[in-house]
């Protein structure tokens, strides 16, 4: 195995009766890396890191983490692995320092530490039940984070989160990777791996559909810059200046409305004439493409039937 | 003790002083019960209770009460809500040792059911006496077995059953019948005989008559015994495979 990669997934394949989940996934997440699936409900993230964690038996495919065998190591894998589960809880009546004390191991650091780091310091004497969305969630990151983990896995981690308390998490997940921690994130909030990671792996219906720096998924899928004007009395000679840029794909003018599409780099040679042709329009706008919109560039180009539907479903309901 | 089954057993021993259900069904039911029915049928010795105070036969059958409750009712509701919530799925990802959810819980179910016995005890003696012990070794030997065999029971039926309510709904019919038909309902005398032959083989009935036999001099009811050991020893096993984590 390569000493640099802490988890190596071949041709992975699980399936829940005649329902195949994931189906012939490779995946690799480099040390000391933030690696994010994403993709919609039912992409088989969940499925792909219970098979990592040796939660789940997979029909096919080879995997190593951390050097052990899922399958076989399971016992000796998991004490490594720091994991935030998706749909999973504590006992009602357990309170915060109790759990604390429950998940630590000979291995553990300090929890007193991470408790004030993740503001539950003052929740000490708290029983689960009475937490906040949010305190639960900063709960089970300190019970991931307690025993040194050697990777953590998180789940849909801001699942239900205020933007305030996703930013602390995200504050926090920040941190993990600068102590060198490798972290396996699993989500289908595009701008949370877009913030978070330095590489994802976009699934569907159990397959990889790309993988890669965000920055080269959007260059990939969703490269076209759009910049919109008003310039009332535009000259027929200002718009095949604009038309003749590098890296202009389309004008389009409809009334005193100017939309240029094009590589982004048009966007600074777009504004370059705007300013050498008098004063800018006031309502000039930029739109740069996200991730988001590479990953819905990227279901339109394969035959995504109905998880893209639901995945436009999903982004369109925040835009 | 930082095992993981350790850490376990510390924790469940505290959850379970705050478990209202734990505190009512295991602890104040099988006293209040003992001590209505205990005193509906006075204190002196009849046939219909094979010429013993029946008073002291019901003490004697009362111990087992609590051994049903813990196993029919306690632990299927509470294993049955930890795997419906994912806090099974939660221990089994932060490495928890396979084993050590099903021995911390035949721990907690043990100990539980030796407090709540010596609860019992400690509230029948003053009201109306401790019966003597005839056969001490063959009532702990069956108390040992039948301690075990229903901790065991209800761990398999809390592993078994998909929600705490369907666990809930499952344990109470199990329990009630077998309360009733084989401990700490009418004696068997005044029971029809197809009543005391559905009654007869429940695994209540089973551990009753071996603990009660031996106690009150009423005979060794080897039988029961077997039975009880027999039944014991399946359950345990089924149990052990069904509870790894």
């Amino acid at each position: 195995m390569d000493k640099t990669q802490v988890v190596t997934v071949r041709g992975l394949r699980k399936a829940y009766g005649n329902r195949v989940v994931v189906d012939g996934l490779d995946l690799d997440v480099p040390a000391g890396e933030i690696v994010g699936l994403i993709g919609a409900n039912g992409a088989g993230k969940t499925t792909t890191v219970e098979c990592i964690q040796g939660l789940r038996k997979p029909d096919a495919g080879t995997l190593r983490v951390l050097g052990y065998d899922p399958v076989t190591q399971a016992e000796e894998l998991r004490p490594l692995i720091g994991s935030q589960l998706q749909d999973s809880a504590l006992p009602d009546r357990l309170r915060v320092a109790e759990a604390v004390g429950l998940f630590s191991t000979a291995r553990a650091r300090d929890g007193g530490d991470l408790l004030e780091r993740f503001g539950l310091a003052q929740r000490r004497r708290s029983a689960f039940a009475s937490l906040s969305g949010g305190e639960r969630q900063r709960l089970f990151l300190v019970l991931a984070l307690l025993n040194r983990p050697r990777l953590v896995i998180l789940d849909e981690l801001t699942q239900g989160l205020d933007p305030a308390a996703r930013r602390n998490v995200w504050a926090a997940v920040r941190q993990l990777h600068d102590e060198g921690t490798t972290v396996l994130l699993v989500t289908h909030e595009i701008d949370e791996a877009e913030v978070l990671c330095g590489r994802v792996v976009a699934m569907r219906e159990g397959r990889v559909l790309d993988a890669g720096a965000p920055a080269d998924l959007v260059d990939r899928h969703a490269g076209t810059a759009t910049i919109r004007f008003s310039l009332p009395d535009a000259p027929a000679l200002l718009l095949d200046q604009v038309r003749r840029l590098d890296g202009v794909r389309e004008v389009e003018r409809a009334g005193a409305r100017v939309t240029v599409r094009g590589a982004r780099p048009v966007i600074a040679h777009v504004g370059a004439v705007l300013v050498g042709w008098g004063p800018v329009p006031a309502d000039l706008s930029v739109h740069v493409p996200t991730l988001e919109d590479a990953l819905l560039g990227l279901l339109d180009g394969a035959d995504v039937g109905d998880e893209g539907a639901e995945y436009r479903e999903l982004v369109g309901g925040r835009r | 003790m930082n095992t993981a089954a350790g850490r376990l057993i510390r924790a469940e021993l505290k959850l379970m002083t705050r478990d209202p259900l734990v505190l009512t069904f295991v602890f104040a039911f099988p006293i209040v019960t003992m001590l209505i029915i205990g005193g509906a049928f006075g204190t002196k010795p009849t046939p219909g209770f094979d010429n013993t105070n029946p008073a002291h036969w019901y003490v004697a059958s009362y111990l087992t009460v609590v051994i049903a409750a813990v196993g029919l009712v306690m632990l299927p509701v509470h294993l049955a809500s930890y795997r419906e919530r994912g806090v099974l799925r939660r221990f089994a990802a932060a490495g928890f040792g396979r084993w050590s959810f099903a021995v911390a819980q035949l721990v907690v179910g043990l100990i539980t059911t030796v407090v709540a016995c010596t609860l019992l005890l400690a509230v029948a003696a003053p009201v109306y006496g401790l019966p003597a012990l005839h056969d001490g070794w063959r009532v702990a030997v069956a108390l040992a077995f039948g301690a075990v065999g229903f901790v065991s029971l209800g761990v398999l039926l809390g592993t078994l059953l998909p929600s705490a309510r369907s666990a809930q709904a499952v344990g109470l019919l199990l329990f009630f019948p077998s309360f009733l038909l084989g401990a700490g309902g009418p004696p068997p005398h005044v029971m029809g005989s197809v009543v005391r032959h559905i009654a007869g083989p429940l695994p209540l009935t089973l551990l009753t008559n071996a603990v009660r036999g031996p106690w009150l001099g009423l005979g060794p009811a080897t039988g029961s015994l077997v039975g009880l050991v027999l039944l014991s020893v399946a359950f345990t096993a089924v149990a052990a495979r069904r509870a790894v984590l």
